[in-house]
């Protein structure tokens, strides 16, 4: 009995430390009920907003979220990226230099995000704490997807959606080739197309599921998913990466130079002289 | 009583999985050892509370009476709030006991695990390494 005291004093002790330690905004977890119910708009579509954050987790290996199948269907190029990638510990992961997390990887990526229903002008916007303070705009007007050689290749590409029931679809091309789909060296091409489908099965989870179709880095499509958990009561802060970004400075390159030191303006690649 | 436990316990990992966020800028291989943990004791001489990650430096005195003067690395600001850090947290002037991995270059650098502050507080730092562990265990 006295041990079992004990021990309920040291758990209380631990919930007390826990409690204090964490943000006021945690509150809510603490409840052992199940997940309150999906929100919905009066008319009965899907709230994915509320008082909260969608508090993502770090998914750092595509290859573990797969659905339906085993292995990326790597091209030999996309593999022996992966594979170089890796051996030089992903050191030169886009991200790593404050580049946004363009596709898939902006929902696996840990800092937290909004999706912001304007249902009067038909679009979602998604507010990203991480990468460079970057959003997303998806459009539900009815537009058609354009043709990924009219649009100007970013970061985000260009995302049309709809609901389809409590599912919504997003479908997204005009990607450029400056981000890695994944932190473990996961690359793609601008022929890149995205469909993910999102649904909000309770309050506290977000289902997220993206096909990523690029016939110039992968022999079929195929698709990745994770949950995302809500964190009531919690906002977003500012996060402006670029401000310290002591990483670059010791970043060195296979051959053991600084990358961004002793470098004649003439030898920078093109996309960095203007 | 068992409720009590389960209670604690389960409130207690719902915080440690929803603390993840704070370290994920970059790559922690490219730069640390994790096979190379330090553990420090030293003065603050400088803190930069700064994204993306938060540094702060310390003076250590090794047993030859030199002083090393250490940079060591947190997650970002927002993160370390997220885990009850304030920017007054730690102040120079400070003596802070940091546990952490050093850098693979072996030069005066680290990734910090946890600080434990003057008072005893122990506060972790929201460690890309930490981070990552947590999401592949």
């Amino acid at each position: 009995m006295m041990k079992t005291a004990g021990f309920v004093a040291v758990a209380q002790a631990l919930l007390l430390a826990t409690l204090s330690a964490s943000a006021q905004s945690r509150k809510g977890q603490e409840s052992h009920d199940p997940p309150a119910p999906t929100p919905r708009f009066a008319d009965g579509t899907v709230d994915l907003g509320g008082n909260g954050i969608w508090d993502q987790s770090w998914i750092t290996d595509f290859g573990k979220q797969l659905v339906g199948i085993k292995e990326i269907p790597f091209l030999p190029w996309t593999k022996a990226m992966y594979d170089y990638n890796a051996a030089t510990k992903v050191a030169y992961d886009p991200q790593g230099f404050c580049l946004p997390p363009g596709g898939p990887r902006m929902f696996g990526t840990p800092y937290p995000s909004q999706l912001i229903q304007d249902r009067d002008r038909k679009r979602i916007i998604v507010i990203f704490e991480g990468g460079a303070h970057v959003w997303r705009e998806i459009y539900l007007d009815g537009r058609k997807l354009p043709d990924r050689e009219s649009v100007n290749p970013t970061y985000f590409g260009y995302s049309v959606g709809h609901w389809d029931g409590d599912t919504l679809v997003v479908e997204t091309t005009g990607f450029n080739e400056k981000t890695w789909l994944n932190f473990n060296g996961t690359m793609h091409t601008d022929q890149l197309k995205t469909t993910e489908r999102i649904t909000r099965p309770n309050r506290d989870t977000l289902h997220y599921e993206a096909v990523i179709d690029d016939p110039g880095a992968y022999a079929a499509p195929w698709t990745v998913a994770w949950d995302i958990k809500w964190l009531p009561d919690a906002e977003l802060a500012e996060y402006i990466c670029q401000e310290n970004n002591q990483f670059l400075l010791d970043l060195k390159d296979d051959f053991g130079n600084r990358f961004f030191e002793d470098v004649p303006v003439e030898q920078l690649p093109a996309s960095h002289s203007h | 009583m068992k409720a009590t436990i389960t209670f604690a316990l389960a409130v207690a990992g719902a915080v440690l999985i929803s603390t993840q966020q704070a370290g994920a800028h970059h790559s922690f291989a490219a730069e640390f050892d994790a096979n190379s943990p330090i553990d420090l004791t030293g003065t603050v001489t400088k803190v930069e509370w700064a994204n993306p990650h938060t540094f702060f430096y310390i003076d250590v005195s090794e047993s030859t009476g030199k002083v090393d003067n250490w940079a060591l690395e947190l997650g970002s600001p927002n993160g370390l709030m997220r885990r009850g850090w304030t920017r007054n947290s730690m102040k120079i002037g400070d003596t802070v006991t940091v546990a952490g991995w050093r850098a693979k270059d072996g030069s005066l650098k680290g990734n910090a695990r946890s600080v434990t502050l003057p008072g005893g507080e122990k506060l972790f730092a929201g460690s890309s390494n930490d981070a990552a562990n947590e999401k592949t265990d």
